[in-house]
Formats: structure tokens, C-alpha cells, sequence
């Protein structure tokens, strides 16, 4: 998990890295220098990013002004900044933003209830299908929820969260499973209630798989997102679909490029806050 | 009850025609994880003991998965022109990370007394490579050609959105006659049949994996 | 004091492995991990490179067959320089062992034992009889544990394993870095045991690594002990380093006890044995009286019809009617046993000194404490010797 600080945030639980034993025990004083430099580089990924998002969106500010320039009139009023492309970021937002939210209140406490020693036995069989669950389509789970709850942006949300749940509730209990059954029978041994073992020990611990989950939701959100205007939720889906159906390239790339970059800041958010949220000594 | 047999009577009455596409599914997934697993493999390999060249490819190949699929797929249409070449030229950067991170973890996973018994035995460095640290660090390379395997097959339905083939042909058909006879089925048919292939596949690989893992290897 | 001795026999040969000023410095690091090592190492020898954690033996040992590239310096196998060679191709003439064995854990048992000789381009007859021989050769059951992996073995296995997978294609060197370090005491006893017994036959030259004092005066043929930067402070014999520490440092390595260590390396048989009277089956108080009046002391060895001493009986139980007079003398010592053994007698012994025996179990003589310490001393006084005529002459 060590190589993620910022950049990958989909499936971050499927490996485990074992320890890995020294070739000498009497050369393990501190990491060596070439790892060192490496989780600096990463840091400084995490400062640099910005920049480079920055850059990025400099660089759309001037393609986007040089269409304007060109006069092109469809182009020109299918990429209007006020009527369609603010409305249109706003929108992918308001969605994923909600839908992460109704993630991590389902799920969360939906994966604690299913780390319980009377249930766990059936944990196994939800991580199967929490796992085969990646391979569902999201264009058509939205389409399914359309025929459920008919168009507009609630049904997104609501489709979304539904997709969103499943990293978020394997990530909530592998990471609970994966804390140290001696460090919560140690904590047993002084006395915790289990209540108290939970909410002191094992979710803590759990804490940083935790939030890969959340990123990895907040991401596919996002790109979901991007799809609700098939079924009337709107967003700069509608966009690339314009660019699409009328053959006009810089239309395709002025909402892809937008997405692109609504995407790598929230990515980037996530990682400032999972550097953030994560408990010290971890 | 009625909408269930429903579905499986139009599956039945259609059955030739999602098998085509299901195959043309299997078809883009299996080309981009098979370009994406060499590839990822030898990019692996070079990275593991760099460092900085491995911070930085990781953190590239990660950034690329939160690029939203549309936005992806779209933005190589200027580039390949429309049809599956945009969404399996996206797949394949999409299925690069879990398999590149999983060659990495994989190859770090192998004992450092290993490779040095291996090196003090005379192999030389593609000698361990090949014979040593390669086959040890083959069932976590499985794992995340397995991952990259499930992703793939979800979002390839979008592929029909930029011109190309596959099951979300039969969502995008139940989208467009909405209300329409058979509409949900169609969409049901997708989406049923979608993640149908990937547990196919899932199990494909797994047995795969399990018998291309070295017997002392496997639990 | 490094040291660079020859005995006036080995002058003559060549050594087999010879380290020339050799040097490393790894990259990154300012002090060196070998600093300008020369050594020789003659062929069917044990070398024990000892010394404490840290102290650059494994870096040493891991030039030996370039693992590491030196930073100065030359290393011979053979009189050839090898600094040169193609490493891989040198390392498949030479054995290594690491003391995390490193098994190959996709590959059968037997399948780890030939690699060097599959790679050397053995056929695959060849190789598999080989390594059922080595299987053999370590104690294992080759029908047993050929087709098996590395995850069913135990640690003392495993090493066995690793041995034998050294072994492989008969190398004349094998390098040993610490090899029974992570086995619990009885399983490495036993492991140093049989690996002496098989060294005892197949004569290789080794360079074995430990930290172990111990354990190198039980496998060395001679002995290293490094400081800092992997200098040498004394090499020899451990007798010698027993008997005679250089300095300091050597002497703190070496640690409480070396003189009684030292005693493992002299043998009876090197004793002027005392007079000491005995007393024939049947003999009478008087004849026993005036058998300690003659030499002074305070205790006789009755012995039996074979001339075996039985029984110590003291001065002053003499006249005891009991016809099982005195004490019985335990067990016996022969010429070549090692005078360690005989102080474990002597402090079990009623008389606090023990007998010898020849091979036909008569009564010879008796080794009592002053003949020991009399045996030290001259140990000691004889290495002295040699390292004054050693600084004399250079
Ligand atoms: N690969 C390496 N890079 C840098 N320093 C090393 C390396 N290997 C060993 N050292 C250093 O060289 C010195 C000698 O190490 P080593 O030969 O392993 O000692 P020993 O085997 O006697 O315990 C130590 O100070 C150790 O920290
Ligand atoms: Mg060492």
C-alpha cells in the first residue's frame, strides 16, 4: 500500500505486501537511502501536484480561449462557460459529492456489523461478491435505476451510491479483519469493553484502509458521474456526448479535458486527506 | 416473478446475438489485459529496484485510473478516430496499474536470501529473473491481472458510447427505446451478461493462476 | 598485531584462496567495510572469520566470490586472479551458505540440489544422481525428501539442504556465512558435528563466517578474529589464540574460560605422567602403607588382575575391614583424550585426580591439576615463544 500516497486509489486492499526479512539482521538500522528518496518523491508528489493540475488547467484556459478566437459558432455555444460548462462541473460535483457521503454512512457502519464475530462467518461470501461487483457496468446500473426511479439527478446519487458501496465495504472489513487479533485481545486484557475495543483500537487501526476505500469511491463517483447525463442528471457528460454526436473534436476534448481535471483535484483531495486523517505512528 | 421469466424468454429468443457480443466483450478485454499484463510486467520489472522511476510510474499509472472512462475514452477519439480502437487503447492504460502494482509488491515479496543464493550460485541477473524471482512473484502478478480482468470487463460497456462493441450495445439499446417493449430486458440482459464474463473470466484466471503457480508455492 | 605467519610446510604451497590488499567501501559510506585485507587460506583448510557483529565478514566473505566487487585490491583462487573473471561463471565453482538458507521455494528438493550442475550443463542423469548422493551425504532420505519442498522442511533440514545444494557441483571452495546461526543449539551441535565428519572426507577449502567464539575454535582449522573495518587482530590455530590472545581485544573477543577452552586442543598424551602408587589385587594394608610412604602421598589406585585401576583408596582408610575399600574411580582416561576431558573427570573424582590407561585398559599413570596447569603454561609459554620469534623476524 506504501506506493500510494498520491496516484492510485482503486483496489487497494488486494495485495499485501509481506514483510520483507533483510538479507542481514545487522543491517536493518534505518531504510536504506534509495527508499528514503522514494517517499520523498511522493511527498513532493503531493506538493507538486497542484502544480502540474495547475498547468494542466492553464493550458485548457488557452485552448479554450483560442476556440472562442476561432468563432466557430456550434462549437462556441455548445461550450458556453456560464450556460453550459460551470452548471455542468458544478453538477458532477453536487453528485459525487453526495454520493460519497451516502457511501461512507452505509458502509461503514454496514462493514463493522459484518466484522462481528456472530456474523462473520458470512463475511467471506459478501467480499466475493463485494469483489465480482467491479465487473458491474455502471452505465447500466444507472439505466436499471432510471427504470426504478425515473430520470434526474437523485436517481444518479442514489445509483452511484450503490456502486460506490462495495470498495468502500470490502476496504471496512478487510481492515478490520486485518488488525492484530493480539492487539484487540491485549486491549480485552485491560479491561475494554468490546464496544471500547472497536471504537479505540480496531477502527483506528483500520483507519487508513479505510480512507483508500473512500478515495477509490470518491473516484469512481466521479467518473459515474460523467455518465448521469445518459439518464437526465446532467454534468459535462453532456458535453463530450455533444462533441460525439456532432463530430466536433474540440468539443469532445473541452468536457473530457474539464472531467480530467475535476477528477485530479478531487483525486489530489483525497490524498491531502487521507496524509491527514491517517493516525500518527502508522 | 413474470418480469423474470420474461427476461429469460427474451435471452433465450436473442441468445445468438448477446453471445456475439459477449464474445466481442471478451475479445477487447482479453487484447488489452494480455497488452497490459506484458507490458506491465517488463515496466515492472525495470521499475522495482528504481526508486524514483518507480514512485514516479506508479503515481502516473495510478492517476490515470481516476480519470473518469468517458473523459478517457473520448479523449483518444481525436487521436484513433471512433470505434473500439479509443476504448481499448483506454482499457489497456486503465488495466496497467493493478498489474504493474501487483509486479512490483510481487517482486518485493521475494526473500532478498533468495536472490542472493540464487545470485551466489552463479545466476546471472536474467537467470534469477526468469528462473527465481519472476516465478516467485507469479501469483501476486495473477492477483492483479485478475483485478485489472474484473475493471476491464465493467468498463468496457461504455466502449459502445464511443462507437464501440460489446454488451453495452444491449444497455445503450434499452436506454434509447426507453419504454419500449423488451427495454429492460435489453438493459438487464447487459448488465447481467456483463458481469457474467467477469466472473468467467475471474475463474478463467483463477484456475489459471493455479496451475501456473509453481506446486511448492501454492497453500 | 596482524599477522601473516606461516608454518615453515606451508611456506612452499600455494594457497588457494589469497586476498591481496583487498578493500570495500561501499557507495555512500565514508569509512570502509574492509580495509586493505590480505589473507591466505590454504587449500583443504577450515578458516573461521570471526569477530563482532558489524565488523565486515560478510562484506569479506562476499568478495571472496564477488558478490560485491572489491574496491581495491586482488583476490586469487589458484594463483589466477579472478577480479577479472565473469562472476557468475566464478561463483558456480564455488559453494555458498547463508544462514537464511534461501532455498528455492518453487523447486523441489532436488531440484535446488542440481541447479549449479544443471546450469553447468550436467545431463539430467548425472545431476539426479548427484543429488541423491548429497541427500545421502547431509542425512536425508533421498526417497523421502527428493520430490518435497522447501516449506515441508524444518530449519535444521532446510540447512541441511543448503549444504548439500553448495555442494552441488563439487566446488573446492565453499564459503559459509554464519550457516547454523538461526538453529537452536542442539539441532547446531549436531549440524557442526556432521559437517566436520563430512569436511573430515571431502577436504574442501572454506571460509566459514560466525560470531560465535565457540563455534569457530570447533570448526576452525585456524582462526581470524576481525575488528573494525575487518582488521585482522590475530589469526592462528585456536589453540594458539587460546593460549596466547595478542592483545586486548582478542582477549575480551575470546572471553572468560579460554584457558579452560584451550585444554580441548591438548591431549593426554603430551603429559609427563607421575609416578603414583598402586596397590595389586589382594594387597594388605602394609603393603599399601609403605607403597604411599615411599612417594608422599595421600592416595593409592587399587587396581584389579588386569592391572585396571578400580577403586582411589586414601591413607587413612586402609585399614577398613570393608573388603570394597576407598572410592571407585569413575572413568578412565586414554592418551588421546583431551586434557579438557580430564579435568571433567578429575573434578568428579574422589581423589581430585584422574587415571590413564593404555588401550588394554592397564593402569599407566595419573594426571592430577598441576599437570594441567603445567600443560597451559607451556601451551602458553611455547606461543609466546612463537610470537616473539615471528616479531623478531620481521
Ligand atoms: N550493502 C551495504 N551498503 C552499505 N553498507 C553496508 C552494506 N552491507 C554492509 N554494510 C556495512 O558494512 C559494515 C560491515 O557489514 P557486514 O560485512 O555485514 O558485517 P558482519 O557480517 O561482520 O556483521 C557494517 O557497518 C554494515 O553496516
Ligand atoms: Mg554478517
Amino acid at each position: 500500500m506504501s506506493d500510494a500516497a498520491y496516484g492510485p486509489a482503486m483496489n487497494r486492499v488486494d495485495t499485501q505486501p509481506e514483510a520483507v526479512p533483510e538479507p542481514d539482521a545487522t543491517a536493518t538500522s534505518s531504510a536504506p537511502p534509495a527508499t528514503r528518496r522514494a517517499r520523498a518523491i511522493r511527498t513532493a508528489g503531493l506538493w507538486l501536484a497542484p502544480v502540474m493540475i495547475g498547468l494542466l488547467a492553464l493550458l485548457f484556459f488557452f485552448y479554450y480561449r483560442g476556440l472562442q478566437a476561432d468563432g466557430n459558432s456550434t462549437v462556441i455555444s455548445a461550450l458556453d462557460w456560464g450556460d453550459k460548462l460551470l452548471p455542468q462541473t458544478i453538477r458532477i460535483v453536487y453528485i459525487a459529492f453526495w454520493s460519497t457521503v451516502i457511501v461512507i454512512l452505509v458502509a461503514v457502519p454496514l462493514g463493522i456489523v459484518l466484522t462481528r464475530p456472530a456474523v462473520r462467518r458470512i463475511s467471506p461470501f459478501v467480499l466475493a461478491v463485494a469483489n465480482s461487483g467491479q465487473a458491474l457496468p455502471a452505465y447500466g446500473l444507472l439505466v436499471i435505476f432510471l427504470g426504478i426511479m425515473g430520470q434526474g439527478r437523485f436517481t444518479v446519487i442514489v445509483a452511484l451510491s450503490l456502486y460506490a458501496l462495495l470498495p468502500v465495504l470490502r476496504n471496512t472489513m478487510v481492515g478490520l479483519d486485518g488488525v492484530d487479533r493480539s492487539v484487540i485481545e491485549a486491549g480485552r486484557g485491560m479491561g475494554m469493553t468490546k464496544m471500547q475495543a472497536l471504537t479505540r483500537i480496531e477502527l483506528p487501526l483500520a483507519v487508513p484502509i479505510v480512507i483508500a476505500g473512500v478515495r477509490t469511491a470518491l473516484t469512481l463517483n466521479i467518473g459515474m458521474a460523467t455518465l448521469a447525463f445518459l439518464i437526465g442528471g446532467g454534468g459535462l457528460g453532456i458535453t463530450i456526448q455533444t462533441g460525439l454526436k456532432l463530430n466536433q473534436d474540440p468539443i469532445l476534448i473541452v468536457g473530457a479535458w474539464l472531467v480530467a481535471l475535476v477528477a485530479l483535484s478531487f483525486d489530489w483531495l483525497g490524498a491531502v486527506a487521507e496524509r491527514v486523517l491517517k493516525p500518527r505512528g502508522l | 416473478m413474470e418480469n423474470i421469466t420474461n427476461w429469460f424468454t427474451y435471452v433465450n429468443d436473442n441468445f445468438e446475438y448477446i453471445l456475439e457480443e459477449t464474445i466481442n466483450h471478451a475479445r477487447i478485454v482479453l487484447i488489452v489485459i494480455a497488452l497490459a499484463t506484458v507490458t506491465s510486467v517488463l515496466l515492472g520489472v525495470l521499475i522495482q529496484r528504481r526508486p524514483v522511476a518507480r514512485a514516479v510510474v506508479l503515481a502516473l499509472s495510478g492517476i490515470v485510473l481516476t480519470i473518469p472512462s468517458l473523459a478517457l475514452f473520448a479523449l483518444f477519439i481525436p487521436v484513433v478516430g471512433i470505434g473500439n480502437p479509443p476504448a481499448m487503447l483506454a482499457l489497456y492504460l486503465y488495466a496497467l496499474m493493478p498489474v504493474l502494482r501487483n509486479t512490483v509488491t510481487g517482486l518485493d515479496s521475494v526473500s532478498p536470501a533468495v536472490v542472493e543464493s540464487a545470485k551466489g550460485m552463479g545466476m546471472s541477473s536474467t537467470q534469477q529473473l526468469l528462473r527465481v524471482r519472476l516465478p516467485l512473484a507469479w501469483p501476486v502478478i495473477m492477483a492483479g491481472v485478475r483485478i485489472s480482468s474484473l475493471m476491464t470487463v465493467g468498463i468496457a460497456a461504455i466502449a459502445i458510447l464511443v462507437g464501440g462493441d460489446g454488451l453495452g450495445s444491449y444497455i445503450q439499446g434499452g436506454l434509447t427505446r426507453f419504454g419500449l417493449p423488451n427495454s429492460e430486458n435489453s438493459v438487464w440482459a447487459g448488465v447481467v451478461f456483463t458481469v457474467l464474463l467477469g466472473l468467467v473470466l475471474d475463474i478463467a484466471f483463477a484456475i489459471f493462476q493455479r496451475f501456473s503457480t509453481p506446486r511448492g508455492l501454492r497453500a | 598485531m596482524t599477522t601473516e605467519q606461516q608454518s615453515p610446510g606451508q611456506q612452499a604451497r600455494e594457497p588457494k584462496i589469497r586476498l591481496d590488499k583487498v578493500g570495500k567501501t561501499y557507495p555512500g559510506t565514508k569509512v570502509a567495510a574492509v580495509e586493505e585485507l590480505s589473507l591466505d587460506i590454504h587449500e583443504g583448510e577450515i578458516l573461521v572469520l570471526v569477530g563482532p557483529s558489524g565488523c565486515g565478514k560478510s562484506t569479506t566473505l562476499r568478495l571472496i566470490n564477488r558478490m560485491i566487487e572489491p574496491s581495491g585490491g586482488r583476490i586469487l583462487l589458484d594463483g589466477e586472479d579472478v577480479t577479472k573473471v565473469n562472476p557468475d561463471k566464478l561463483r558456480r565453482r564455488i559453494g555458498y551458505v547463508i544462514q537464511q538458507i534461501g532455498l528455492f521455494p518453487h523447486q523441489t528438493i532436488a531440484q535446488n540440489i542440481e541447479t549449479v550442475p544443471r546450469m553447468l550443463g550436467w545431463d539430467k542423469q548425472k545431476a539426479k544422481a548427484r543429488s541423491e548422493e548429497l541427500l545421502g551425504m547431509v542425512g536425508l532420505d533421498p526417497e523421502r525428501y527428493r520430490d518435497s519442498y522447501p516449506k515441508a522442511l524444518s530449519g535444521g533440514q532446510a540447512q541441511r539442504v543448503g549444504v548439500a545444494r553448495a555442494l552441488g557441483a563439487d566446488p573446492d571452495i565453499m564459503l559459509m556465512d554464519e550457516p547454523f546461526g538461526a538453529i537452536d543449539p542442539i539441532t547446531r551441535e549436531r549440524l557442526q558435528n556432521e559437517f566436520l565428519r563430512l569436511q573430515g572426507e571431502l577436504r574442501k577449502t572454506i571460509v566459514f563466517v560466525t560470531h560465535d567464539i565457540d563455534e569457530a575454535i570447533k570448526m576452525g582449522d585456524k582462526i581470524a578474529i576481525l575488528g573494525e573495518r575487518s582488521t585482522i587482530r590475530q589469526i592462528d590455530t585456536p589453540e594458539r589464540i587460546l593460549a596466547y590472545p595478542v592483545d586486548d581485544f582478542v582477549d575480551d573477543f575470546i572471553g572468560t574460560g579460554s584457558t579452560i577452552k584451550g585444554l580441548n586442543f591438548l591431549k593426554v598424551s603430551s603429559l609427563a605422567l607421575t609416578d603414583y602408587p598402586t596397590l595389586e589385587p589382594g594387597g594388605t594394608a602394609e603393603a599399601g602403607r609403605a607403597a604411599l610412604q615411599d612417594t608422599g602421598r595421600e592416595w593409592l589406585v587399587q587396581l584389579d588382575e588386569n592391572r585396571t585401576p578400580v577403586r582411589w583408596i586414601h591413607a587413612d582408610g586402609l585399614d577398613s575391614a570393608d573388603h570394597e575399600r576407598g572410592e571407585p574411580v569413575g572413568d578412565l582416561l586414554h592418551s588421546q583424550d583431551t586434557l579438557f576431558h580430564a579435568l571433567e573427570l578429575m573434578v568428579q573424582s574422589a581423589s581430585g585426580e584422574t587415571c590413564v590407561v593404555d588401550d588394554a585398559g592397564a593402569f599407566v599413570g595419573v594426571v592430577r591439576m598441576a599437570d594441567l596447569a603445567k600443560a597451559i603454561r607451556r601451551a602458553q609459554y611455547e606461543a609466546r615463544m612463537h610470537y616473539e620469534q615471528m616479531e623478531r623476524q620481521s
